[in-house]
């Protein structure tokens, strides 16, 4: 981009080989890496979970925590070697010329400071002959800058006050509190909801626009990557792929793994032209939305109407602002027999909640649900209506969804003894459904600790399938796992649909996800059904505001 | 508890080098297991014991051609013999106690917390309301209730422990009941007996067993406190505690060895007990990894 100009890189990374030292010998965790950065750019550094990414990052700010020994290499900031520096030295350095931005923006900052108290003592830390007067000045404009509306109010609120959005970016301005020459950002958005996201990363583009700030964007994220950096640096188990600027990575990239990574991305189909034959059926006229659902045919296998749902509010009753809050308002969800539905939404929006409902996990206060023409009554606990056993799920994040004291084996002879089959039925074979969904029979010995995230979302969906439900309520099932490995998962569990003759709700803040899997969609926005639909429909047709936000909040390069 | 947690505890040395604890405790194990082997009498069976010998000196010879070693008691007791059998009954009274206290405590605390409601109310209020109480009020209560006895000693201390390993589970339960695996097994709608005992007591048992070597100690203590009380084991079956209390009113006599060497023994009982349990339970607990 800026080649022309040809000026000294501000941050070099020369062969940087790191090590780490524990009990069981030590570990190489980089090796051999070498970057640079110049001045006003955004660099990329992507990669699957234990690439060595995040690492990077912390070396580049000198908060590798101890274990870690540089055995080759350099870095070198503005000519200057950054390793070996002790505590000191740091100290002129992190937060001044190098700052950093990270993941979980609830806990970067302190709960019990104002917004305003933390950015005073980091402006008052990081720049010396600062008055307080100054720095309060120097808050507020810096408020402004990263975009949090009426700056001198908000100025004395405290973080939770804030929301996740407008934290990250209070984050941002701490982050620039220093006039830093270089921001490390390690998955600055990946907490976000898609729309947020979308403003985080201009706004961290404009910032380099204005500011000449470098920024380091650490993330597992082609999304992110297409839409704000310059350069990419492609990693992989602590060694560096490829480099080069974003769209030679984008459109031709060399190496074999890049390209995986790349058609491993969930891409969006906006066009109609591709599915036209199914659209034709529905889009004779202008067709409304509810004309489009109850099309559908053949008698669903699950039926819930108007569910809503109340929580309590928290704290002391005396001090509640409003005593209950509402969780679900009137949410009517459909689900066709051997279908996959999706319903999407940001969190919050009660997308998990209604899954929760409708396996029996969580009572409601009013609605009806129906699953194969059995009624339910919704208010009561799922083991005294009958519900609980109906529906099986598949939760988001692997790694607490195993009972951890079972063997492998253990959990899927479970799920076959007390699963809900009729009399008569045969019993499922647990070698058979192994072999199925690609697992080793050797795991079955094994615990829940010694796999890896994939292997555990697999006997997940193992250990649903054989409790031979009729419906899998799927929470999130991708959103913990890394890009390639979200690939398999969502080919094996349209399989299972398919071979099994179960019925799928999938529940997923991602849209091409959605309309990759998903026959019909609902959207949930704030406790309520906000547009649903066939997929065709949401996705061509669509007039609703909201879902149109969404649909363009998806990185453009993702979108055919 | 992991089984390579409890290797690794045996594998490795507890403790920087060898260590005077480690040691003793060994040695009153063996003691309490080889106590008919290598007594000299037998303090329980009176054709052993004769009368007339009461109160003798460390050293003194007696009818059966042995010595005394340690003297003998007002009842011409063999004072090393009683202490062997007395540490016997002291050790399984407290180490059964102890066992079954920990295992009623976390069944009871991880009920409170999958069950709710009125359950847990109750369940916690119990424990609330023992624990605000002195253990050793808690203790006399027990036995004057439950009379005296071996057995009934063994139950007063599972009253008096499982609260503290109630609480302590429930606090753990409560947090791993809203991990999804729970929802699995609800899901499956397993037997509400197996989701306890299969899946949520093995996940909430690690911190409170950490407790468990520290509160053996308290047992022994509270075994001993009872029995020097004259509400523990019965009379002619003398633990620690009850041998020196059948020694006090000699005390002033000059008939120190009575209660003195039984004392001793219980004293260096308790203090290795607390100090090996101390370095386990720092192993175990995972806060205290990094030593």
């Amino acid at each position: 981009m800026r080649e022309d100009i040809c000026q000294e890189p501000l941050l070099v990374v020369n062969n940087l080989t790191l090590k780490h030292r524990a009990m069981a010998g030590s570990t190489t965790i980089l090796r051999d890496v070498s970057l640079n950065l110049q001045r006003g750019e955004i660099l990329g550094l992507i990669g699957e979970s234990g690439a060595g990414k995040s690492t990077l990052g912390n070396a580049i700010l000198g908060l590798l925590p101890p274990g870690f020994e540089r055995t080759a290499g350099a870095i070198l900031f503005d000519g200057k070697a950054l390793d070996g520096m002790d505590e000191r030295q740091w100290d002129a350095i992190r937060g001044r010329r190098i700052s950093a931005i990270f993941q979980d923006h609830t806990a970067s900052l302190d709960p019990l400071m104002t917004v305003g108290a933390q950015l005073e003592e980091t402006i008052l830390a990081t720049n010396e002959n600062v008055s307080r007067q100054d720095a309060r000045t120097r808050g507020v404009e810096l408020l402004r800058r990263v975009g949090i509306p009426e700056p001198r109010e908000r100025y004395h609120s405290y973080p939770h006050q804030f929301s996740g959005g407008q934290r990250q970016r209070v984050v941002i301005a701490i982050a620039l509190a220093g006039t830093p020459d270089i921001i490390v950002a390690d998955e600055p958005t990946s907490a976000l909801d898609a729309t947020v996201q979308k403003q985080i990363l201009r706004l961290l583009r404009q910032l380099v626009n204005e500011t000449q700030v470098s920024v380091i964007l650490v993330t597992h994220d082609m999304g992110v990557i297409s839409e704000i950096a310059d350069r990419v640096v492609v990693m992989k188990h602590g060694e560096v792929v490829e480099q080069d600027v974003t769209s030679a990575i984008l459109d031709t990239p060399r190496e074999e793994y890049t390209r995986s990574l790349l058609a491993a991305v969930p891409r969006l189909r906006i066009s109609a032209s591709e599915d036209r034959k199914e659209a034709a059926e529905n889009s004779d006229g202008r067709p409304s939305r509810d004309e489009m659902i109850e099309s559908d045919a053949t008698a669903p296998i699950l039926l819930a109407q108007d569910i809503t749902k109340t929580f309590a509010g928290q704290g002391l009753r005396w001090f509640r602002k409003n005593a209950r809050k509402s969780a679900l308002r009137d949410v009517s969800v459909r689900l066709g027999r051997g279908a996959i539905t999706g319903i999407v939404g940001e969190s919050g929006s009660g997308k998990s909640t209604i899954g929760r409902i409708i396996a029996g996990l969580e009572t409601a206060g009013e609605g009806k649900l129906e699953i194969d023409g059995t009624s339910f009554d919704i208010s009561l606990p799922g083991r005294r209506s009958g519900l609980l056993g109906q529906v099986q799920m598949i939760f988001q994040d692997p790694a607490v969804s195993l009972n951890p004291r079972m063997s492998v084996g253990e959990t899927l002879q479970e799920s076959v003894r007390f699963g809900s089959r009729q009399p008569g039925d045969e019993k499922p074979n647990v070698a058979v459904m192994m072999d199925r969904l690609g697992l080793p029979r050797s795991l079955l010995t094994r615990y829940p600790h010694q796999l890896s995230g994939g292997q555990k979302q697999r006997i997940c969906i193992a250990r649903a399938l054989l409790a031979s439900p009729q419906i899998i309520v799927a929470d999130e099932p991708t959103s913990a796992l890394d890009v390639s490995v979200q690939a398999e998962i969502v080919k094996l569990l349209k399989e299972s649909v398919v071979e099994q003759g179960v019925s799928m709700l999938f529940i997923s803040h991602d849209l091409a996800l959605v309309q990759e899997l998903c026959s019909s969609i609902y959207i949930f926005k704030e406790g309520r059904v906000e547009d649903a639909g066939p997929a065709e429909f949401i996705f061509s047709h669509s007039q609703n505001p909201y879902t149109r936000s969404l649909i363009d909040a998806r990185p453009r390069r993702f979108t055919r | 508890m992991k089984a390579e947690t409890i290797l690794a505890l045996w594998k490795r040395p507890m403790g920087h080098g060898p260590s005077l604890p480690k040691f003793l405790l060994g040695a009153y194990m063996l003691l309490a297991i080889v106590a008919p082997l290598i007594a000299l009498q037998n303090p329980y069976d009176p054709l052993q014991i004769y009368g007339w010998e009461a109160s003798s000196p460390p050293g003194t010879v007696g009818t059966g051609g042995f010595m005394y070693l340690l003297g003998t008691d007002g009842l011409g007791r063999d004072i090393a013999s009683t202490i062997l059998y007395g540490l016997r009954i002291s050790l399984v009274v407290s180490i059964t106690s102890t066992a079954i206290g920990a295992l009623v405590g976390l069944t009871a605390g991880v009920s409170a917390a999958y069950f709710g409601k009125w359950v847990d109310v109750v369940i916690m209020r119990v424990v609330d309301l023992q624990l605000s109480l002195p253990t050793i009020l808690v203790a006399l209560i027990a036995i004057v209730t439950l009379g005296p006895g071996i057995d009934r000693i063994i139950l007063a201390l599972i009253i008096v422990q499982w609260a503290t390993y109630a609480r302590i589970a429930r606090g753990v339960a409560l947090s791993e009941i809203n991990k999804p695996y729970l929802d699995a097994a609800r899901l499956l709608r397993l037997p509400i007996s197996r989701i306890i005992f299969r899946h949520l007591l093995p996940n909430s048992i690690a911190p409170a067993i950490t407790l468990i070597p520290i509160e053996l100690g308290h047992a022994v203590a509270l075994e001993a406190t009872l029995s020097f009380l004259g509400l523990g084991v019965p009379i002619d079956k003398p633990s620690l505690g009850s041998a020196v209390a059948n020694g006090f009113q000699y005390l002033l006599t000059g008939q120190y060895w009575i209660s003195l060497f039984p004392g001793l023994a219980l004293f260096g009982l308790i203090a290795s007990i607390n100090f090996v349990g101390e370095d386990i339970r720092r192993r175990l607990d995972p806060r205290s990894r990094s030593i």
